[in-house]
């Protein structure tokens, strides 16, 4: 399988699924379009070019060739970024932050106590300062008002 | 002429009064930082601001406004240039060839031009305002959904040029992007598209979100883990400043972006996305050196980011000129107006002649002040460069999450940053490019909805947009250009065909 | 990691509760926050601020406006409607607060949030909308304007500021009165209708005085008539649709609301407030500089003029009915 093939293969199952979908929604006519021609159309269009992808895709990169070393650390900063999503509104921008920051520059990075604390610390707490007290930009409080 | 001059002269003693001019120089600051934030843009930046100026006087609240305006403009190209994010939307095409040229060790020229670019689109198109603004406001206005739609096809033809790789790879990546766009509320009949009961995804997802997710954070994903760090590039004082060649690449690109984003500008919606867009698209076509985009070029620098400053000007021209709420962001301008008491309309200019004058004044004191502010600024942020990047990328993902957040104060945008954070990843090791997606994002509420208002309006007809002289000059121009872009695959497939036909011979 | 967090967590509830206790006798002890679900510039926001400014004073607490936009204001509606009932989450909601529920239903969908989630505490302003039209346009009359659209149906265009949306709500109600058929064509936002009508691309408009009046002046506009039931002060020339015998009333109206659950004692206090908050001379003067006359109404009457309010609107949007293909 050529690395083309497979996305490829994919577009054109993802339009095929964003036609399924549509259904539920009135396609209109030509000269009325309703709310699903639209997407219809363009998932249409994105079948057609999955499908050339995918056709013409026989001489590119070979899947296997494709190197993967960085995935798990792809997959740890996406862990963490969920984490925040999940955490910003429960515990307030400034712990949440400091959490993030400590566990990548000391666990994934692999830096020391020390320096890891005062980085988070500094840059958690400074942020918000500037963004929130300086500028009133609306950041989350967590309880407690931190 | 004389009477202008006067007007002028009036407009510098209101501008340089000590308080609106401390003003001017807390908006391009306060703007300066807002559009180095990812994800703040201009717009975002003056809703939050915009409450703090009900205090002051209708002038010094109008210049700090526009002052965050353009200040944000500017700012945006920073991190775009630095850390391959779009400090705000417009900064999107910026983030190609910036952040080339910072890998190539180049950040300090790419960051100067950015500035000295945008100072001369800025005052080239204040100048411009100030005397043509009343004129230009009417053509301004008699852009309707047909014209609309024409302009945004226009606008869609950009993506031949947006990237090098395979055509019909960034034609799927467009109809992606414009399918994304799909999702919210229709704004013709009230269905929810794909929202699956997430009320936040009724106004549909955010330009911000996915231009930060698909370009920064796919970034940080894909350079973290590597096993060799990315090279701390320490720059030398030598190489801040733009070479000779440099400049002279940038000269006509400036002044291309700078009468482009002008135009585009004062058609009301937020056009200032699709002047980069296009600027983009012009450069790469005019260009000697077409290969070098992706690079490095810096006319893709250049061109862009006068592009977007000059359309900051142009939009003002249908707000102070008519009154009218041209874009999202001088609506905002215009309510502030309001509170203070002045109702903006077709008699503005007349009624409010050392507001209009003060303005327009304090918008070429702004962009003094932003260039002196930013040309040593390129020192300080070139060096952020030698943070090492197992610190940087912690501190970069922070202020994405921060950015995206505080735009819309909403959770949903930041998940829908880390979705397309991951989407642009994979998008990424499979070889595709992730710049028209985002061009979908942007163009496709606005594509559709011009669409089928003019339908509506037509009762279904076609014709509409064969009838209205500037909708059909402008699809005209949109379908030379398309048979311009075609000539050369054209022939070239006819290359291959003779090369095939070589091939078959000697066998 | 986990433990970490867990650590961080047990940390901070300890320093945390001995502080929060004795915080909790007096209302309002801490900040209250009144949620704008419209972006800011709009009507919503503009009324929200001199409003916050005027509590701060009186219960000596920050009063902070935070714009939580999104699908029409369903967004911050439903954040308000859902939040903990304590009187320190408010809503400053438009009229559009009864359609949400409404269109909803029409869709068959799982509503965001239903009326009956909020409680109303004070009406602060009532503006009666205005029907323009293109100064260049030959009508100079209701009546002419009505005689015309039954001669040619479905062929005068209007602009609105989104299916729906309060200026679609308007026209309807007119149109129903009047017996007559538009083309609607919505826009994203009454900033763009209003642009759309004085560009020529489309006919008529309701619109908020505020809005048009300086265009009425500057001579691009003109007024026909309002949906108020006396004339608006500003344009005392302008008929009102009762005057003229058509039976369409409309209002966009600003109201403060909070969730459903909040404690009496609370309600009346937070009522005190914004019934001395309507009389300060600082917010009557920003009032007045939006040309936005001050419709105060304490809970109860309002209450009222809500119910009736919605369901004249329900009428509405059950009669337009899905719109399947633009008309």
């Amino acid at each position: 399988m050529t690395t083309n093939r497979i996305s490829g293969a994919t577009l054109s199952l993802f339009s095929v699924w964003v036609i399924w979908e549509s259904r539920k929604l009135p396609l209109g006519t030509f000269h009325n379009p309703g709310p699903a021609f639209m997407p219809v159309l363009l998932a249409s269009l994105l079948l057609v070019f999955g499908i050339l992808i995918t056709v013409t895709g026989g001489s590119a990169e070979r899947f296997h060739t494709l190197q993967w070393k960085e995935l798990p650390h792809a997959a740890v900063i996406v862990v963490a970024c969920i984490c925040s999503a999940l955490a910003l509104e429960r515990l307030g921008y400034r712990i949440t932050i400091f959490l993030i920051l400590f566990v990548l520059v000391k666990f994934v990075e692999k830096r020391a106590w020390l320096g890891a604390t005062l980085f988070a610390l500094a840059l958690s707490f400074g942020s918000f300062y500037l963004f929130y007290t300086l500028l009133r930009v609306p950041l989350p409080l967590g309880p407690w008002g931190i | 002429m004389l009477e202008t001059l006067q007007n002028l002269y009036v407009g510098f003693s209101v501008a340089l009064a000590p308080t609106v001019f401390l003003y001017a120089v807390i908006g391009c600051v306060i703007g300066t930082l807002v559009g180095v934030l990812p994800g703040i843009g201009p717009l975002a930046g003056i809703s939050l601001l915009l409450p703090a100026s009900f205090g002051m006087d209708a002038t010094s609240a109008i210049v700090l406004l526009a002052g965050i305006y353009y200040g944000a403009m500017y700012g945006g190209s920073t991190t775009s240039i630095l850390m391959r994010i779009p400090g705000e939307a417009a900064s999107v095409m910026t983030c190609i060839d910036g952040y080339a040229m910072t890998r190539n060790g180049r950040a300090g020229p790419a960051l100067a031009i950015a500035a000295v670019g945008s100072y001369i689109a800025g005052t080239v198109s204040v100048v411009a305002l100030m005397l043509l603004a009343p004129p230009l406001a009417n053509f301004a206005l008699r852009f309707g959904p047909p014209e609309y739609f024409a302009l945004l096809t226009l606008g869609l033809l950009a993506l031949a040029y947006m990237s090098g790789g395979s055509i019909v790879k960034s034609l799927a990546m467009a109809a992606l992007g414009l399918l994304l766009g799909m999702i919210g509320i229709d704004p013709m009949t009230g269905f929810f598209r794909f929202s699956y009961g997430l009320v936040e995804l009724g106004d549909g997802i955010g330009v911000v979100p996915v231009a930060v997710g698909l370009f920064g954070l796919s970034e940080i994903l894909l350079t973290a883990g590597q096993e060799k760090p990315p090279e701390v590039i320490k720059p030398k004082l030598a190489d801040l400043l733009p070479s000779r060649e440099e400049w002279r690449d940038s000269t006509w690109p400036i002044a291309r972006g700078t009468v482009l984003g002008f135009l585009i500008g004062i058609v009301p919606g937020s056009a200032h996305i699709i002047a980069s867009f296009v600027s983009y698209a012009v450069e790469r076509r005019v260009s000697k050196h077409p290969e070098r985009f992706g690079h490095g070029a810096i006319a893709g620098v250049a061109g862009p980011e006068s592009a977007n400053n000059s359309a900051t000007s142009g939009a003002f021209v249908p707000m102070l000129a008519l009154g009218v709420p041209s874009g999202p962001i001088p609506a905002v301008m215009l309510a502030a107006l309001m509170v203070h008491g002045i109702s903006p309309g077709p008699l503005l200019i007349q009624q409010q002649p050392k507001l209009f004058w003060g303005f327009i004044a304090s918008m070429y004191v702004g962009n003094v002040v932003l260039l002196i502010l930013n040309l040593p600024l390129v020192g300080l942020f070139v060096n952020i460069l030698r943070v090492p990047y197992s610190l940087l990328y912690p501190a970069i993902l922070v202020f994405c999450v921060l950015g995206v957040y505080a735009v819309n104060g909403s959770v949903v945008d930041v998940w829908i940053m880390i979705v397309m954070g991951a989407l642009g990843y994979a998008l990424r090791k499979f070889d595709f490019e992730t710049a028209p997606v985002v061009l979908g994002v942007v163009l496709a509420p606005m594509l559709e909805m011009s669409f089928r208002q003019s339908l509506a309006m037509s009762s279904g007809s076609y014709a509409i947009f064969f009838q209205r002289p500037i909708a059909v000059s402008m699809l005209a121009g949109g379908a030379a250009l398309l048979l311009l872009s075609l000539l050369p695959i054209l022939t070239k497939s006819m290359d291959w065909r003779r090369a095939l036909g070589l091939d078959e011979k000697s066998d | 990691m986990k433990r970490i967090t867990l650590i961080v967590l047990c940390v901070c509830v300890f320093l945390g509760a001995p502080l929060r206790l004795p915080a909790q006798e007096t209302f309002p002890s801490r900040p209250i926050t009144i949620v704008v679900p419209f972006p800011p510039g709009g009507v919503a926001d503009l009324t929200a601020r001199p409003v916050a400014a005027a509590m701060e004073k009186i219960i000596k607490q920050p009063v902070v406006v935070v714009n939580k936009t999104g699908a029409a204001g369903a967004v911050g509606m439903s954040f308000v409607a859902n939040s903990k009932p304590d009187g320190y989450n408010l809503l400053m909601a438009l009229s559009s607060i009864s359609i949400i529920p409404e269109a909803d239903k029409l869709f068959d969908r799982q509503p965001a949030y239903t009326m009956d989630q909020l409680v109303p505490l004070a009406l602060i302003s009532a503006d009666p909308t205005i029907l323009v039209v293109g100064a260049d346009h030959p009508w100079k009359s209701v009546k002419d304007f009505v005689a015309d659209a039954k001669k040619r149906p479905g062929e005068i265009s209007y602009s609105s500021s989104g299916v729906y949306g309060t200026l679609h709500m308007a026209m309807e109600l007119l149109s129903h009165a009047a017996g007559i058929k538009l083309k609607h064509v919505p826009y994203g936002g009454a900033g763009p209708a209003l642009t759309a009508v004085l560009g020529g691309h489309q006919d008529a408009l309701a619109s908020g005085p505020a809005v048009v009046i300086p265009h009425i002046k500057g001579g691009k506009l003109r007024p026909l008539a309002g949906w108020g039931a006396k004339r608006v002060a500003s344009l005392p020339d302008v008929a009102t649709f009762k005057e003229l015998g058509y039976d369409a009333e409309f209002y966009i109206w600003a109201g403060m609301f909070a969730p459903r659950g909040t404690p009496e004692p609370l309600l009346q206090k937070l009522r005190n407030v914004l019934r001395e908050t309507v009389q300060q001379a600082e917010f009557k003067d920003a009032m007045a500089k939006m040309e936005t006359p001050i419709a105060y109404m304490d809970a109860p009457e309002f209450q009222k003029f809500w119910d009736k309010d919605a369901k004249v609107l329900a009428e509405a949007i059950k009669r337009i009915g899905r719109i399947e293909e633009p008309k």
